[in-house]
């Protein structure tokens, strides 16, 4: 189980972390990636938001990271690169694929009538991104994966299904030609339960859970494998003595206490806040084990995360949640 | 602006990133202009479709529900007050649109038949965020409400929000279409000869890449949308004014962790170009320490002074550790929220009676009550040490 666990995770392609808006999905995308980066496994983390937190959790120095040229992933650190997916960009890149011919393709993408047309064209943003990392997928050197493992810091639930759900709109919409013929090889992968897999990133509270348990769902309908489910932000819990014992305890010394925080309505506020909320946490998570996939808990560092250091605690977290 | 003043606003907007509590801090603000005697509706084009939970009214769809006035009598809701609630559909109204301004059957069943458009209507960029400027304007000149308050997307989609009518309109209205595409092809139902074919070699290309099957369904798609252009156009100008206008108030939603409150920050630095009407902002899930002040944190020797002093009451080897752990934690919580909140205070250009902050509450909000609770963190007086 341990390995199978871990294994499967690693062994895919594609990995697309998933959940609802500031559960932490970069942060758990930057996780996953050291877990494989540390294992040997060449690793890119691919962003879909110029401008997100990734560059500070790849790196103490983000601002030397280089962008590249948006086609070729840029390297981090030993087996990881980083990529921003620029849909224009990439159809450029597409184009000349296609076309096999560079002046062309700048021809039809500086076009005048194709930029207005692209600037409300339906679902091409998303179809272009997940047409990218299929080609990354398919790039070899020296007879091996060029890139065996992308990790997705996708976009957050609502607009993550729909992003997941265009190749099938399309492939429904559309049944000839090129666009028709690439979108099929888009469904393939996503659909292919080998080489790709959605980790749903939840917190441990109502509405992240409600709505992972709906992308859950979704996913089964899709057939596309999942898990584990990642929740981020639990809080520690310690073992506390009960009310009684602390009221019997503390209640008592209020002015033998050394500073003013420890004074005993304080101490009782804030360790009865903890355990309600504690108690809390424990029926989501609870809540969440009844789903097929397995849960992995990731701890609230008190001090935020912002950088490497605690991307790599949470690793080392991580790689624990998958033995056990 | 004092938070009351707010309900005074025609329509409320609120704003911000995603995972702060935007959809429940928008039913909160509509509850108490409903307590305040307001007839009053949030609506929500959240995806996700959690206002319901919130309201605990079960699913709401496309068209207003009023909440029985039975459920509302217990947190101070009475007539004239009245609460409603609703959810975008985005394919719902583009129908609704389609049916209204399609010059005619023919046009309107070629749009509605249109496989682009059955299967993508969510996908056209600014699609949403169009659909719900549109059904704001419909509700908010029917008059049936004192206040509409409108909960938005997640961050990166909010500035769509203000562009996607310009933009929608702006596209269809373009002379591109008339360029691109055979005027009369709209004539003749079955023979599509849209793409002038020869007259623009680039459009060979394309077709050359994606296909003669896709470029037709778009360009029918678009072709039948344009006939459409008079009525959206129109709609979106008065929409574009309304938002601007003194009437329509912005509410920026932020939690305070480091992350949440920067991009708050970074959030409104795009916004404020936008020459709308920032009335206030409600930072939510503040982590508190439940004293009148927030002490400082110890330093590694009053620690252990702390640490001998739990012993001494609650035993030796015994879950003093635990408790001053805790303790610790919660302190470096409450500070490291605090610093963010000033920062964010510093950020953005209010008053700091027009900045709230809700504490994290040890409970969910699902209830009626709840939401009530958290609407007088927003309305009452500031919380302490903020």
């Amino acid at each position: 189980m341990t390995r199978s666990l871990l294994g499967s995770l690693l062994s895919s392609r594609l990995l697309l972390v998933m959940g609802k808006g500031g559960v932490g999905k970069t942060t758990l995308a930057c996780v996953l990636a050291h877990v494989a980066a540390s294992r040997g496994i060449e690793t890119v983390v691919v962003d879909l938001a110029p401008g997100s937190d990734l560059a500070r959790f790849l790196s103490k120095a983000p601002e030397t990271l280089g962008h590249g040229d948006g086609r070729t992933p840029v390297p981090v650190s030993r087996h990881k690169s980083w990529l921003t997916i620029e849909p224009k960009i990439a159809l450029q890149e597409y184009l000349e694929i296609e076309l096999r011919f560079r002046p062309l393709a700048s021809l039809v993408v500086r076009n005048p009538a194709l930029k207005t047309l692209l600037a409300a064209a339906p679902g091409w943003r998303d179809l272009i991104t997940l047409g990218k990392l299929w080609h990354l997928t398919t790039l070899e050197r020296d007879g091996e994966p060029r890139w065996p493992l992308l990790i997705v810091d996708a976009p957050s639930t609502g607009y993550g299904l729909s992003f997941i759900s265009v190749p099938l709109a399309v492939s429904d919409a559309v049944r000839m030609g090129p666009v028709a013929r690439h979108t099929r090889s888009l469904r393939d992968l996503l659909c292919d339960r080998e080489r790709t897999r959605v980790i749903p990133v939840t917190l441990p509270e109502e509405l992240p859970v409600r709505e992972t348990e709906l992308l859950q769902r979704k996913l089964r309908e899709l057939e596309m494998a999942a898990g584990p489910t990642l929740v981020n932000a639990v809080e520690p819990l310690p073992p506390l003595p009960s009310s009684e014992t602390l009221a019997r305890d503390l209640g008592g010394a209020p002015s033998s206490a050394p500073f003013p925080w420890l004074c005993w309505n304080q101490v009782e506020r804030a360790i009865t806040n903890v355990k309600r909320r504690a108690a809390l946490q424990a029926r989501y998570l609870k809540q969440l084990e009844r789903a097929q996939e397995p849960v992995i808990s990731l701890p609230l560092l008190a001090s935020g995360v912002s950088g490497p250091d605690d991307i790599a605690e949470l690793a080392g977290i991580l790689e624990e949640g998958c033995a056990q | 602006m004092k938070p009351a003043d707010w309900l005074e606003r025609e329509v409320l907007v609120c704003v911000g990133t995603g995972g702060v509590g935007k959809t429940t801090v928008s039913a909160a603000l509509a509850l108490e202009a409903a307590r305040l005697g307001r007839r009053a509706l949030v609506l929500t084009i959240d995806p996700a479709r959690r206002l319901a939970d919130a309201l605990g009214t079960g699913p709401l769809g496309h068209d207003e529900r009023e909440l029985p006035p039975e459920r509302l009598k217990g947190v101070g809701v009475r007539p004239p007050g009245r609460l409603s609630a609703m959810m975008l559909d985005t394919k719902r109204t583009f129908d609704d649109l389609v049916e209204r301004y399609a010059p005619d059957a023919v046009a309107r069943e070629l749009i509605l038949q249109n496989p682009i458009y059955r299967n993508l209507t969510d996908a056209l960029v600014g699609s949403r965020e169009y659909s719900a400027m549109e059904r704001l304007h419909q509700i908010h000149s029917s008059g049936r409400y004192d206040l509409i308050v409108v909960d938005t997307p997640p961050a990166s989609h909010a500035l769509d929000f203000l562009d996607a009518p310009r933009r929608l309109t702006g596209f269809l209205d373009s002379q591109l279409l008339k360029r691109l595409f055979h005027p009369a092809a709209i004539v003749g139902r079955t023979s599509f000869r849209l793409f002038r074919r020869g007259s623009e070699g680039v459009l060979r290309l394309i077709e050359r890449v994606s296909g003669l099957e896709f470029v037709r369904s778009i360009s029918e798609f678009l072709l039948v949308f344009e006939s459409l252009m008079g009525g959206f156009a129109a709609r979106a100008h008065e929409i574009e004014a309304l938002l601007r206008s003194e009437r329509v108030g912005f509410v920026l939603i932020s939690g305070a962790n480091p992350d949440q409150a920067r991009r708050a920050a970074e959030f409104w630095s795009r916004l404020s170009r936008e020459q709308i009407h920032l009335v206030g902002a409600v930072v939510n899930r503040v982590r508190t320490w439940p004293g009148a002040s927030l002490p400082k944190l110890p330093t590694e020797s009053e620690e252990s002074k702390a640490l001998g002093w739990l012993e001494d009451r609650l035993g030796p080897g015994s879950e003093a550790r635990g408790v001053l752990d805790t303790l610790l934690r919660q302190l470096a919580l409450a500070q490291r929220d605090r610093e963010h909140l000033g920062t964010l205070a510093r950020a953005l250009p209010l008053e700091p009676e027009a900045l709230r902050t809700v504490p994290l509450l040890p409970e969910d909000i699902h209830a009626i009550d709840s939401l009530a609770s958290l609407g007088r963190f927003v309305f009452g007086e500031a919380p302490d040490g903020v």
